[in-house]
């Protein structure tokens, strides 16, 4: 299980630069970045190298941040790589609420984070673990890739 | 406990025979020294010995704020200047302030009352009172210093604003009993949950909020906050200052002093006096003030009678809660709204803390109100569409309690400022 950062943004200028200095100036690195966004405000997800340190200095500068439970999936980056991932959960009927790519530095597969309903959340792992083309990884190993 | 038992649980028939009798000579108090009143009496054809029953009130003409401006500073003073031993004024937001004056007596009377309305409360003569009304022109800060001092407790006269200080004092001194503004007691509890203190370790029992109205739910959340009980305290420098209606330990509606003052709710619109439990404004009469005695004073609160008596053993009436100032009524393409109850909608909306912001704007030639809400962090989620459901929710309330459709916006926690005094809920954009 990856912790990812989520945070509520409104829509309005510097207020994504305003958090991006908060993270570099306390050298916290982004690995992964994705944000939803509707006409009046977004949601940032962030994926880090220093979670909990970033958790402390969010709220040390007033930012409500949340901690969401996400998977990330190792898989060969080729055409075809991700429909396994995704069949299996279909026939599982486990419902993807979003996801998307981490770019890993050490390896030439792709990294998928998802999103899953907490109450199928481990059935998600258990049903991927009986996929032997994906890989779950965890926090530790997912940071060194 | 009662301050002064006999007057507070009298029989409601001996009440009223005091209270007519003290309109009588109010009624021929204000007719034989103020011109106004006089000129008053004479176009609704009344003289003072019309006055047999207090039914007869309903007949006698209303005083109003522009009244009170219209005879700037001392025109509705009913005895000399000398006599007058203090003058309070409330600050006008436009043009000149209203002016008050009391006499000694009034002063009395007005401690006394306040005496009564803190021992309501549960306060005592052991009670450390920290005062968080300003000092001055206002009538809160100086109206609670006097009836905190008459009722024997120890008062520490601190004022309103710097809250670091507030809080200190509050520890180091003992306080037990904290008077301020519902708005500045959320901002006292937000800062102290901030400094991370327990508010068990602060002595304070009980909380007496005022001068701007508050829903229950406000309620709860201060008195889960400070871990105090939250008593609303009602009054108006026309009327008196704070302690014209106190909430008693039932915590159920605010018993109005009855040997002091007269309530009355009208439809705003038509004038006409509605029954007890109907909801309209707020008029009362003084039966015993010397200094500017106010006969059928429209408040512009919107409150209603409740006439069940209440288990707390006072005989005086009750008046709900305030629902909001006719003044601060905002009506959007035609409808009446106040911000209390947009209020209540985001609180009943699971724990949304009470900070949110309305926004009345024209475009073209339709009203719109934008609603503000501040997402706390039991509401936040990273699924958009939860968060759309949030706002559909929101909406949805709003408009089955009050017909309107509002746009909802959500905001970052902390974005819309925060006061010291009273808040500002909202910005109307329209001119008209």
């Amino acid at each position: 299980m990856i912790r990812q950062v989520s945070i509520f943004m409104e829509n309005h200028e510097g207020r994504l630069s305003n958090l991006l200095k908060i993270l570099s100036d306390n050298k916290i690195n982004i690995r992964s970045l994705n944000i939803a966004e509707t006409m009046d405000y977004g949601v940032v997800r962030l994926i880090l190298n220093e979670t909990d340190k970033a958790i402390e200095v969010l709220k040390a500068n007033n930012i409500m941040s949340l901690l969401t439970p996400v998977l990330a999936a190792e898989v060969t980056d080729h055409p075809g790589g991700l429909s396994r991932l995704v069949d299996v959960l279909t026939q599982a009927k486990i419902n993807i609420i979003y996801a998307y790519s981490f770019l890993p530095k050490n390896t030439d597969n792709a990294i998928i984070i998802l999103r899953i309903e907490e109450n199928v959340f481990e059935q998600a792992i258990k049903v991927l673990n009986t996929v032997s083309e994906v890989e779950l990884l965890d926090e530790a190993t997912l940071l060194l890739k | 406990m009662y301050w002064n038992k006999s007057y507070e649980c009298m029989p409601r028939e001996q009440l009223k025979e005091l209270q007519l009798e003290r309109l009588k000579k109010m009624v021929s108090r204000i007719y034989h020294n103020v011109p106004f009143y006089r000129n008053k009496f004479q176009e609704v054809g009344m003289i003072p010995e019309d006055v047999k029953t207090l039914s007869d009130l309903q007949k006698l003409p209303f005083t109003t704020k522009v009244d009170l401006r219209d005879n700037y500073p001392y025109g509705l003073f009913t005895v000399p200047l000398e006599q007058i031993v203090r003058i309070h004024a409330s600050s006008g937001t436009t043009g000149k302030p209203t002016v008050v004056g009391y006499t000694r007596n009034d002063i009395v009377t007005w401690s006394e009352l306040m005496a009564r309305s803190f021992m309501a409360t549960g306060a005592t003569p052991h009670s450390v009172i920290q005062n968080a009304y300003g000092y001055g022109l206002f009538t809160g800060g100086l109206g609670v210093h006097y009836g905190a001092e008459r009722l024997g407790a120890s008062i520490i006269p601190i004022s309103g604003g710097n809250t670091q200080k507030q809080i200190m004092i509050m520890k180091d001194f003992g306080t037990t009993v904290l008077t301020c503004t519902p708005s500045y007691a959320i901002y006292l509890a937000e800062v102290i949950e901030e400094m991370k203190m327990e508010p068990e370790s602060l002595k304070l029992k009980i909380g007496i909020f005022g001068a701007e109205p508050w829903s229950e739910n406000i309620r709860k959340d201060i008195e889960k906050k400070l871990n105090i009980k939250a008593f609303d305290i009602y009054g108006l420098s026309e009327i008196m200052g704070p302690g014209v209606a106190i909430e008693c330990e039932c915590q159920n509606g605010l018993h109005v002093w009855e040997d002091h003052f007269i309530p009355e709710i009208i439809d705003p619109i038509t004038l006409e006096v509605l029954p007890y439990g109907e909801q309209g404004e707020l008029v009362v009469t003084t039966l015993t003030k010397e200094g500017i005695p106010i006969l059928r004073y429209r408040t512009r609160d919107i409150t209603r009678i409740i006439e069940e008596p209440c288990e707390c053993g006072r005989t005086h009436l009750r008046i709900a809660r305030l629902q909001g100032r006719t003044d601060d009524m905002l009506i959007i393409r035609g409808v009446n709204v106040f911000p209390t109850q947009i209020e209540s909608v985001l609180l009943e909306i699971s724990e949304v803390e009470p900070h949110y912001q309305l926004v009345v704007r024209r475009e073209g030639a339709l009203d719109t109100l934008e609603i503000k809400v501040e997402l706390s962090e039991n509401l936040f989620s990273d699924k958009i569409s939860n968060l759309e459901k949030l706002e559909r929710r929101i909406k949805g309330r709003v408009n089955s309690t009050t017909g309107i459709n509002a746009k909802i916006t959500l905001v970052q926690p902390k974005s819309i400022p925060r006061s010291e005094g009273k808040s500002q809920r909202v910005i109307d954009l329209r001119n008209i």
